[in-house]
């Protein structure tokens, strides 16, 4: 198709990229809509975050003095904050689909499958956003820490990098599991393996050897080691330094993205001419 | 269908013994996303040591001493049972409305105790097999001593801790027969657990106006026996901590069932089993 209807505005769209961008817009609208038509289901991807940072404030107890020691589990927190609805977008896009019966519609839209994905994600990433504030907003209220950033600039990039890093992993993970029936149950089984190889409330290098590579091979590593880099005074971490971080963050991104429009490409084609999509 | 309204005691007893044995089998065949062999890996071999895991590594990044790390492997190991005793159980009336079978289930005139304990009752075997993977993890990775350990004790406390979870899934699945969903509150509760029950600290160190709420929860003495146990109190050492986690399960399952009656009523009233 050479021409294409504007989903959303019902205008004509031509050219590749201003094609996805309203694709990209449509869907989140779409997402908004459904987020503030029900707001309820914004409560379990935050109650999980919320709860281990609570209970890890609690472990730290008398040994929680220094703010750059709290200011390091805020920010963890925030992570996994984001992290978890990340997950939800990624495993549940295509299960909701499913049980509304809107499965078919989706993929009748004359756009890669993958684009509708990348919007609904991004929307979830976004969301995780606000959950990272809330997480910091209670620290910053409720434990008091102080929240003095380093270097602002570097700590905005960081984690800007570190949220497309987020939605890019979670487009992978939809990918695996857009086949499967069991998709959202499965990519909610990753949220708390992700929390503990990525270092989010104690540094990786405690971690067995075993785990190492794939905490290495987890974008989010890097990201919040970036994070902390440009938030806290005196931060070590693994030691690579910032930049260096952000390098690797930014590969390994680039390499989520193109693994995740591979396998959505064959997934869908096998897809479509097995007609299993649909399979319930 | 018999008419069960003419039927004595002795013969409504045998057919609701019936229905929760047709209702246990189709525990899990009903589970029809769940019922695979990756599913099974997932929930038994994964769950409780990432859980383990976090909450263990977060112990030795703070230097506590080993026991310390030991008391929270201990509690998190059996508190990951939850996943399948509380959050699937909870589900069993949102997932009968996403399947567009829960008003069908609902007009049949079996016996409701039987019917939704029945469904739940596949899941107690699921916990107890999750809550012994932990502790497997336990021995094996965080070097928990089962030296002198009563392992009489400890099946006791897996089996009757899953047994007593189980009740409160139920109490939050009624929920779901009026709400679009139970998962709202069945995910607060399952997390909730880990800061109140003594999974990863002793209840004590709770604020006061809090650790009222913790003893309601089986899952409280649970952890406690399941300590004691590991540590090699005989069973007539672990008994009263197991009686009151016994007569918490049966008081929340009656509250649960009062709820689950309650709530049926009004849904029928207000034609809310179809709203998901």
């Amino acid at each position: 198709m050479s021409k294409f209807s504007g989903l959303a505005t019902g205008k004509r769209v031509d050219g590749y990229v201003s094609r996805r961008a309203q694709v990209l817009k449509a869907v989140m609208k779409l997402q908004a809509r459904l987020f503030f038509a029900d707001p309820q289901w914004v409560i379990p991807n935050i109650i999980a975050p919320f709860i281990f940072t609570l209970v890890a404030f609690f472990l730290f107890g008398g040994q929680a003095t220094s703010s750059s020691f709290l200011l390091y589990l805020v920010l963890g927190a925030g992570l996994m904050g984001m992290w978890g609805t990340t997950i939800y977008g990624s495993g549940f896009s295509i299960s909701f689909d499913r049980f509304n019966g809107t499965l078919e519609s989706t993929l009748a839209a004359p756009i890669p499958l993958s684009w509708i994905v990348i919007g609904r994600i991004v929307f979830n990433t976004l969301q995780g956003l606000l959950n990272a504030v809330l997480i910091l907003v209670i620290g910053l209220t409720w434990f008091q820490v102080g929240f003095g950033l380093v270097n602002p600039p570097l700590f905005f990039l960081a984690a800007v990098c570190t949220f497309i890093s987020l939605a890019a992993f979670g487009l992978v993970l939809s990918a695996v599991v857009v086949l499967s029936r069991k998709g959202g149950f499965i990519t909610n089984a990753m949220e708390i393996p992700v929390y503990v190889a990525t270092g989010t409330m104690f540094p990786i290098s405690i971690l067995p050897w075993l785990a190492l590579p794939f905490a290495y091979f987890l974008a989010p590593t890097w990201g919040i080691e970036a994070i902390r880099l440009s938030a806290i005074q005196g931060y070590v971490g693994i030691g690579t330094g910032y930049w260096t971080d952000l390098g690797v963050l930014a590969l390994e991104t680039a390499g989520y993205l193109g693994i995740a429009f591979l396998l959505y490409k064959k997934v869908e084609a096998y897809a479509k001419r097995n007609g299993t999509l649909e399979e319930y | 269908m018999k008419n069960t309204e003419r039927l004595g005691f002795p013969e409504r007893f045998l057919t609701a013994l019936r229905v929760f044995k047709g209702a246990f089998f189709f525990g899990r065949k009903g589970l029809i996303i769940w019922d695979s062999w990756e599913m099974w890996v997932m929930q038994i071999a994964i769950t409780p040591i990432a859980q383990i895991g976090f909450f263990a590594f977060l112990s030795i990044y703070l230097k506590y001493p080993v026991s310390v790390t030991q008391y929270i492997v201990i509690g998190n190991a059996l508190q990951s049972m939850s996943f399948s005793a509380v959050f699937a159980v909870a589900n069993i009336t949102s997932q009968d409305k996403w399947q567009g079978t829960l008003p069908s289930t609902m007009v049949t005139p079996a016996n409701r105790v039987a019917l939704f304990i029945g469904r739940a009752w596949f899941q107690v075997l699921l916990s107890a097999l999750i809550a012994t993977a932990g502790l497997v993890y336990a021995g094996a990775l965080f070097g928990v001593s089962f030296a002198s350990a009563n392992f009489v004790g400890i099946a006791v406390v897996i089996f009757l801790t899953s047994a007593a979870m189980i009740s409160f899934g139920l109490l939050i699945s009624a929920v779901g027969l009026y709400m679009r969903t139970a998962l709202i509150v069945a995910n607060v509760f399952l997390f909730v657990t880990l800061f109140l029950s003594g999974v990863n600290f002793p209840v004590s160190s709770l604020p006061g106006w809090l650790q009222p709420f913790s003893w309601t929860i089986p899952l409280t003495y649970g952890t406690t026996a399941l300590r004691m146990a590991i540590a090699g109190s005989s069973l007539t050492a672990l008994l009263p901590t197991l009686g009151w986690e016994a007569l918490d399960g049966v008081l929340v399952m009656i509250v649960g069932y009062a709820l689950f009656s309650g709530f049926e009523t009004l849904s029928r009233r207000t034609g809310r089993f179809e709203e998901y």
